[in-house]
């Protein structure tokens, strides 16, 4: 059995060395490369908190904005102002319209930021104009490059008002059209997590947080080779067919029943329990990292307990890497895509073979459906669309529409596909307790 | 005396439709012969999601009710409720044509037949309309015939609901061995009816009808109803809430809802905490009862503003001397556990649970049935041709605009 890591894990504790090194360092050229764009100002805060931990994974960071000014302060390496020639480095004014042309004023010099990269996790606020308006064409740039597209939005409070809560909505519309995965981190429901007294740069920085962990816990599937390896081709087909929804978890536990209290961490994950996000997955990556003591009946027993909740068994490819500074310590992660069975056949061009199979003679639960399904000549149709009555707008197009089209997912708990229950510009079916930010404790 | 008619009582709920078959002697009296329950599937918040679904639940409602009764129904009245449902107060007035100057029961139809008039956006179909106090030259009285005056003037309250909702819901009945539907009565109608007392409705009441998808309300002012309507957040909200909140699967959030929620956080339910599942299976875990009640609280509160937002934007007025009689609880969801006490706290009204007419018999008793019992109220007093006193809604005018839309 081999346990095998390329990569040696900073610890966090170390002083963060000299950006570019862990920019460009520890990255071998041949590798998978990944880089990560803050877009406004919440999106290039959020990448910057990252880039003061010190992941060591060797990501790329670059920071994206209209606003001059904030992006001077930004310690990002790699900077962009566009749509100067529109804003003159002021701004949108909250304008998603005015987002929108910038960024479509500076397709080119956007296009280069994605120059021969692999993986791309975009970073973005919504509600505002910029993370609204430029993160969808962004990242429909980064798509065009080639490049898997992995977002994270983070979406405004409630008390914000409806009128930011639209604009969130529509871009993340937008955006599932032109990204493989879309993770919305709704602050409502981060706030929940922090104690009563905290203020709402406390949940924002509850959002960095989060980004952060699931930044890590991608990347670790991609650069620590394990018991289980799993590689960039198997996690770009988890998120094929694309313009589905997501389904995103995280858990850890520690010590003695740290398998047990990575399941329960898990199970009780905020973004599992997000009308925004999916809970049923069609086609489902587990990731588990653990330290050397970590066997492969715990892995099987987490594997079973996660297919069970999520998806089936079937369906499910699974992951499982040691990292020595874990000992003790379990973290799960836990990527999802739910799609209809249409437009499950399109596997477009990929750079490397799918290598589920890595340790000797270890047979991994891989679905011979997933691999074996021969790549259709045509381009996936536009997905099944169900328009609500409520949301009325037309112009909107076929973006209004991604976000509501049907799927085996569960989009708004309970009350998926009944008409939007508007009130005062809340949906009333989102919990009351998630809207008025009352913390709940477990 | 007139031949009894068999009457089929349907009221097509979220959670459950029920159906009491009744024998009316028309304008005299009524005897429930049977009861029918089966749970609602495809209704989602009052809204029949999944039509066949519907369908099949209703249908075995009503052959169970059938055969409870050991007898046929020759005709239906149906509740209506749901989020397109909505009202408008509107006045009408005329002339008194007589030469003496007392006023005919010709003048009341004639004011009937203005209210009608009103024009309605294209889809829109009018219900009801309530009937409220009259006014005789600006005097405000009950029962103004044979009085004298020149100008008549009574205000109604219309409701007016969906026109492919309610052909649906007629379409679903008639599939039932052609039922005919003889008339359909808004669900917060039906039920404040049989819930509020005569005394209570002259004085002012509001009857919150809390179910599992939908809360309706209906406002009870001089011994009419004034205001109706409907806020679509009802129990299954308490419960997805609690789902998401709890992180538990809805089945378990009901189960919790039914044994641990309460309305209101107080001093025990703080340091409670108890079993989800409680059969100590695997997966088990023990939830703070200060969560479920947190949770709970925030949706009822909202829900029961929401209800009051709604009215006094209409200008009712919510004033403890106007709504004398409080706040009338009733439906499913109103046996939740100091649920009156949050209904106080946000209408500053005294508010108590329904009692249903001592003379139902004790197994009909439940706020699930008020709405079904209320229906075959409405059968009972249904208007007699030519009867001046009866022209309060006008069932046969819907159900002929009805008709024609789905001939056409």
């Amino acid at each position: 059995m081999i346990f095998k890591r390329p990569f040696t894990m900073s610890h966090p504790s170390e002083p963060p060395a000299h950006s570019d090194a862990i920019a460009h360092g520890q990255m071998p050229e041949d590798g998978v490369r990944v880089k990560i764009v803050g877009i406004g100002g919440a999106g290039t805060n959020a990448v910057d908190r990252l880039q003061l931990d010190n992941t060591g994974l060797g990501l790329r960071i670059a920071a994206l904005n209209t606003d001059a000014q904030s992006l001077n302060s930004s310690p990002a390496p790699e900077k962009l102002l566009i749509g100067r020639s529109l804003t003159r480095g002021a701004g949108t004014g909250g304008e998603l319209e005015v987002g929108r042309q910038a960024a479509e004023a500076d397709r080119e010099r956007i296009a280069k930021i994605f120059q021969g990269m692999d993986l791309v996790f975009i970073v973005a606020g919504l509600g505002g104009g910029t993370g609204s308006g430029a993160a969808p064409v962004v990242a429909q740039i980064a798509t065009d490059a080639g490049c898997l597209v992995i977002a994270f939005v983070m979406l405004p409070f409630t008390t914000e008002g409806a009128r930011r809560r639209q604009l969130a909505e529509q871009a993340l519309g937008d955006l599932r059209q032109h990204c493989d995965a879309v993770i919305p981190l709704p602050n409502d429901l981060l706030l929940q997590h922090l104690p009563e007294e905290s203020t709402v740069l406390d949940a924002f920085g509850q959002a960095d947080a989060w980004i952060g962990r699931a930044i890590r816990a991608i990347s670790s599937i991609l650069f620590h080779t394990g018991l289980i390896n799993l590689d960039f081709a198997t996690l770009r087909r988890t998120f094929t067919p694309r313009g589905g929804k997501t389904l995103f978890g995280l858990g850890q536990g520690v010590g003695e029943n740290c398998v047990a209290e990575a399941l329960h961490d898990l199970m009780l994950c905020p973004l599992l329990h997000t009308p925004e996000l999916s809970r049923r997955a069609d086609r489902l990556l587990v990731n588990i990292v653990g330290g050397p003591e970590l066997s492969l009946a715990r892995v099987n027993e987490i594997v079973t307990a996660i297919a069970e909740k999520f998806g089936s068994r079937e369906q499910t490819v699974l992951g499982a890497v040691i990292d020595e500074q874990l000992a003790g310590r379990l973290e799960i992660c836990v990527v999802g895509a739910t799609g209809t069975q249409a437009r499950q056949s399109s596997v477009a061009s990929l750079r490397t073979a799918p290598s589920g199979l890595r340790a000797d003679g270890l047979t991994t639960p891989i679905s011979p459906a997933i691999f074996s399904k021969p790549p259709a000549a045509a381009v996936p149709a536009a997905p099944p669309v169900h328009t609500s009555k409520l949301r009325g707008t037309k112009d909107g197009g076929a973006a209004q529409n991604e976000f509501h089209f049907v799927g085996k997912d569960e989009q708004r708990g309970y009350f998926d596909q009944t008409e939007r229950n508007f009130f005062e510009g809340e949906d009333l079916d989102v919990p009351t307790y998630l809207r008025r930010g009352i913390k709940v404790e477990l | 005396m007139s031949k009894p008619q068999i009457v089929a009582a349907i009221d097509i709920g979220t959670s459950k439709v029920v159906v009491l078959v009744g024998e009316i002697y028309p304008g005299d009296r009524l005897n429930i012969l049977g009861v029918g329950q089966a749970s609602a599937l495809g209704v989602r918040k009052g809204d029949i999601l999944d039509f066949m679904a519907a369908c099949n639940s209703t249908h075995a409602a009503l052959l169970m009710a059938e055969q409870n009764a050991r007898t046929q129904a020759e005709v239906a009245f149906l509740a209506q409720s749901g989020a397109h449902l909505d009202g408008f107060a509107q006045r009408a007035e005329v002339n008194v044509s007589a030469s003496d100057n007392k006023v005919r029961p010709i003048d009341v139809q004639r004011l009937l037949a203005e209210a009608r008039k009103k024009e309605l956006p294209a889809g829109r179909l009018a219900i009801h309309h309530i009937r409220n106090s009259f006014k005789l030259d600006g005097r405000a009285m009950v029962d103004p015939l044979s009085q004298q005056g020149d100008k008549l003037e009574l205000g109604f309250w219309t409701v007016t609901g969906d026109e492919a909702h309610l052909s649906n819901a007629i379409h679903l009945v008639n599939g039932y061995n052609g039922l005919e539907v003889k008339d359909i009565i808004v669900s917060s109608v039906a039920a404040a009816n049989v819930v509020t007392p005569e005394m209570e409705k002259k004085i002012g009441a509001l009857v919150l009808d809390i179910g599992s998808g939908v809360t309706d309300f209906a406002l009870y002012r001089d011994g009419h109803i004034v205001q109706t309507g409907v806020v679509p957040v009802g129990g299954d909200h308490l419960t997805n809430d609690l789902s998401l909140g709890l992180r538990i699967s809805p089945k378990h959030a009901e189960r919790v809802k039914l044994s641990f929620g309460q309305a209101m956080v107080d001093a025990q339910a703080r340091s409670e905490k108890v079993w989800m599942v409680g059969d100590k299976s695997v997966g088990d875990r023990y939830i703070p009862r200060l969560a479920i009640c947190q949770i709970l609280e925030a949706r009822v509160e909202e829900m029961l503003s929401i209800v009051k937002k709604r009215i006094e934007r209409l200008g009712g007025s919510l004033t403890p001397e106007d709504v004398a009689a409080g706040v009338i609880l009733t439906g499913g969801t109103s046996r939740l556990p100091m649920i009156e006490r949050v209904v106080e706290r946000v209408f500053g009204l005294p508010a108590r649970r329904a009692t249903e007419p001592a003379w139902l018999t004790e197994s009909l008793r439940g706020p699930e049935f008020s709405t079904a019992v209320g229906l075959l109220f409405f059968a009972l007093n249904a208007p007699i041709p030519h009867d001046p006193k009866g022209g309060a809604r006008k069932g046969d005018g819907l159900l002929n605009q009805l008709t024609r839309w789905l001939g056409s």
